[in-house]
């Protein structure tokens, strides 16, 4: 793995299933039905169940960590929030590094769906003690 | 060169108030007057009016009101209360090189009542000028109060050299206890103590309410005349002994962020090598000093500016009371911004005046010079003053 | 209405902190599994040494299926008074999380909310809403593991009943006082608005300076160039500010002068500090507040 500020990360393509929004929601302790039940979603103004914000945040960290492997220790995950990643989405996370300094670097996240910038987000990442 | 050739011959004040219920341009005439008076001239015998910038009252406004004809000198000083003592050295200047003969500088303002500059001013914050430009660095981030501004200083002064809200305190309580004594004070009869100080409430910590001046209406206006002239008028003449402005490196109004240190007034220092080399005195020569005393800390840091003690040392030099009457160096005997009013600093030339003149009701004895400072943390001014004959004269 | 919010979010903003509130179960390897595997994290490492994911620290102290009402909870408290005032639906739109280590197999955690900012209310793409923005710190037992910064938009969703009228909508944006921009000046604050923090450099000789100018002090040129800072740095002192009104804020506010990493010193406010934490030399990071399209201010935040 090269570290160096400009160098971008592999791309990671998720298909986001009706089980992938619900299981991650679940995961997560976060039981709105927003997240799991499509009837009161639409009810509510969506067009579909989606993703939950702790589950953005986890994608984003295990994007960076899958990148810079199991010795990497996470110092802090800033994500914004853009439009959401609905069922049936392919959530695109891209990412490049833009600091880098003795003790590690910092990623700037952006995750893509149809709609536009799902998230977009800065990792700050070491290695663990 | 002014030095001893030209004196302040005459001081007026107006009441000092919350609320004057006047004009500011009935309160400009008011002093005025009362200055010529106390001179023993005419409105007809002034030729020359200074004034602040921030002043309302335009000099041809006050000319026509008071009833002076022809105009041949006038001049208004930037940068807030750094202007005090700098519109007598422009009225020392103009009489030195012949341009006028009798000049009058004068402050009013309802600063109480009217437009308080303890607020956040929009108008400030948004002025087109490069000063307006200097403010985006700091107002849209909230730091928009000259209590404000000052308290980032203090903090650093504190860290640095480990003085404390105590020693803050200290100037405080000596400001009240001068004022306690004089009857034209806001603070007549009401001292405080160290431990009121230390109760009073934050404003912009490590400042608290007891650090910062207070808030006045009234007016304040100085005749200036040659020492020729002076010696036939009524009162016994302040000779201008030393007049000087400064403005330090890097410099910005309150907000001198970006020195090295944040330690010091470098402005004042401007002022106060001047002061020491155009009159050949030292600062043990000096009876009484009359500080800018806006917020506490910058008192400190005058002292150790001027020369009276090295710099972080001023907690030290004030711990035994050494700026309380009967003290080495009594520091504003009528009480300060602190305690008497809140004139932009012009109140405190008419006590340097007084001091001169063995009037004041607070007088400090003795026959030596007296000096007087103007706003600080902005481009700045002082003076020092005496009696005719006493001090050295350099050069 | 806007005043009625604005009360209540002062009253709940000054409360403070809500008390400890503990999660249900101790950090524990199932619930570990499951995220894993929801969220098809791969890495090894957190079953090897029984760690927790960094990003499940909230995981551990969500209420569950059916929460309990907690009026002591601020952002709760926050939430009823939009809900009551027609604000109904709510979308996430910031999370800051700084993990200062991992949690282990275990421990039990408890996390406790402040309230730092309800501002609006302001016209969105999904509605008129108010954004309130809340600070949470993971403890185990005396040690803080973790802290959130976390930001939500309580909308009234269109179409929906009691559209504000116009003359009461003052947005605190508007109070913001605006800087005076110039040409000399204008490269800095496109910087912002582009979420940059961007110091003047001299196109000739290199010199930093900030605040910026015209002409270089070192060596006289008058081509202006500028450098994006890493937006780190020091307090070099601090103001808390108390009195009086300061337009667009609510008081107390901390505003440091930070000298950055780059050398320069620069003022901003310390965003959603105790004022009691900030000490000269503590160490802050950059972030940046959007007022409107026009206009986003640099501020600081402490680094833990």
């Amino acid at each position: 793995m090269i570290v160096a500020v400009g160098v971008v990360l592999p791309e990671l393509r998720i298909p986001v299933t009706p089980t992938f929004v619900i299981t991650t929601a679940v995961a997560t302790r976060d039981f709105q039905d927003v997240h799991h039940d499509r009837d009161q979603a639409v009810r509510r103004g969506s067009k579909d169940i989606f993703l939950n914000i702790l589950t953005t945040t986890g994608l984003v960290q295990r994007y960076v960590t899958d990148w810079a492997g199991a010795t990497a220790m996470v110092h802090r995950v800033a994500v914004r929030l853009g439009a959401p990643c609905y069922a049936y989405d392919t959530l695109v996370l891209t990412g490049q590094v833009t600091q880098v300094s003795s003790t590690g670097c910092v990623v700037a996240v952006v995750g893509r769906v149809a709609g536009g910038d799902h998230v977009t987000g800065q990792v700050e990442v070491g290695r663990l003690p | 060169m002014i030095s001893g050739r030209v004196a302040i011959v005459g001081v007026g004040e107006t009441e000092f108030s919350k609320d004057s219920g006047r004009s500011e341009l009935q309160l400009a005439v008011a002093a005025v007057r009362a200055a010529l008076a106390d001179a023993g001239l005419a409105p007809t015998d002034v030729d020359g009016l200074v004034t602040f910038t921030m002043d309302s009252t335009a000099e041809i406004a006050l000319a026509r009101e008071v009833g002076v004809g022809e105009l041949r000198f006038f001049s208004q000083v930037g940068y807030g209360g750094g202007a005090a003592c700098a519109t007598v050295q422009q009225a020392a200047l103009a009489i030195s090189a012949g341009t006028a003969r009798v000049v009058v500088c004068y402050r009013a303002l309802n600063e109480r009542s009217g437009r308080r500059f303890g607020r956040v001013s929009r108008a400030i914050s948004s002025a087109p000028t490069s000063s307006g430009v200097d403010n985006a660095w700091h107002y849209p981030m909230g730091l928009g109060t000259p209590a404000a501004t000052v308290a980032m200083v203090a903090r650093r002064y504190q860290h640095v050299f480990g003085a404390t809200g105590e020693d803050f305190g200290r100037v405080a309580v000596a400001a009240r206890r001068h004022a306690a004594t004089n009857p034209r004070a806001w603070f007549f009869e009401r001292p405080i103590t160290l431990a009121d100080h230390q109760a009073s409430r934050w404003i912009a910590e490590p400042l608290r309410l007891l650090d910062c001046c207070q808030e006045s209406d009234g007016a304040v206006a100085v005749v200036v005349a040659g020492a020729e002239q002076a010696a036939d008028l009524r009162q016994t003449p302040a000779v201008i002994t030393a007049a000087a402005q400064g403005s330090g490196a890097d410099q910005y109004i309150m907000t001198s962020y970006y020195r090295d240190n944040l330690t010091g007034l470098p402005e004042l220092g401007v002022v106060g090598r001047q002061l020491w080399q155009q009159s050949g005195l030292v600062p043990d020569d000096v009876r009484v000093a009359v500080l800018y005393d806006h917020f506490t800390p910058y008192v400190l840091m005058q002292l150790e500016e001027l020369g009276f003690c090295p710099p972080g040392e001023a907690r030290h030099f004030i711990a035994d009371g050494a700026i309380e009457l009967g003290g080495r160096l009594p520091v504003n005997p009528h009480g300060g911004q602190l305690g008497e009013a809140y004139i932009h600093g012009m109140n405190g030339i008419v006590e340097a005046v007084r001091q001169v003149r063995g009037s004041s009701v607070n007088q400090v004895a003795g026959a030596g010079p007296v000096l007087v400072t103007a706003g600080t943390g902005v481009p700045t001014s002082g003076l020092l003053l005496a009696p005719r004959g006493s001090g050295k004269v350099g050069h | 209405m806007e005043d009625t919010v604005n009360a209540a979010a002062e009253r709940i903003r000054a409360a403070g902190a809500g008390p400890a509130r503990p999660a249900r179960d101790p950090v524990n390897l199932p619930m570990i599994r499951n995220w894993l595997e929801a969220i098809g994290d791969r890495n090894p490492r957190y079953e090897q040494d029984g760690l927790a994911p960094p990003a499940m620290t909230q995981v551990w102290t969500m209420r569950g299926l059916h929460p309990a009402a907690d009026p002591t909870d601020p952002l709760s408290a926050m939430s009823a008074v939009l809900d009551q005032a027609g604000f109904t639906s709510v979308v996430a739109t910031n999370c800051e999380q700084t993990y200062h280590r991992y949690l282990r197999d275990g421990e039990r955690v408890e996390v406790r909310s402040r309230l730092v900012d309800v501002s609006g209310p302001k016209r969105t793409a999904l509605g008129e809403g108010w954004f309130v923005t809340t600070d949470s710190t993971w403890y185990v037992g005396a040690e803080a593991v973790a802290s959130m910064t976390f930001r939500v938009l309580r909308f009234r969703p269109p179409g929906s009943v009691a559209a504000t009228p116009a003359s009461e909508r003052t947005a605190a944006a508007s109070d913001v006082l605006r800087p005076v921009v110039t040409r000399d000046t204008s490269f800095f604050w496109a910087g912002t608005a582009a979420g940059e923090l961007r110091i003047q450099r001299c196109g000739r000789c290199g010199r930093l300076r900030h605040p910026p100018g015209p002409v270089c002090r070192q060596c006289g040129a008058d081509r202006q160039d500028h450098l994006v800072a890493r937006g780190t740095g020091e307090v070099f002192s601090f103001v808390v500010h108390r009195h009086p009104p300061v337009p667009g804020r609510r008081l107390p506010i901390v505003v440091a002068l930070v000298e950055l990493t780059e050398g320069v010193r620069m003022v901003g406010e310390v965003l959603g500090a105790d004022p009691a934490q900030v000490r000269i030399g503590a160490a802050v990071r950059v972030d940046f507040v959007r007022v409107d399209a026009e206009l986003t201010l640099p501020a600081w935040r402490l680094l833990p």
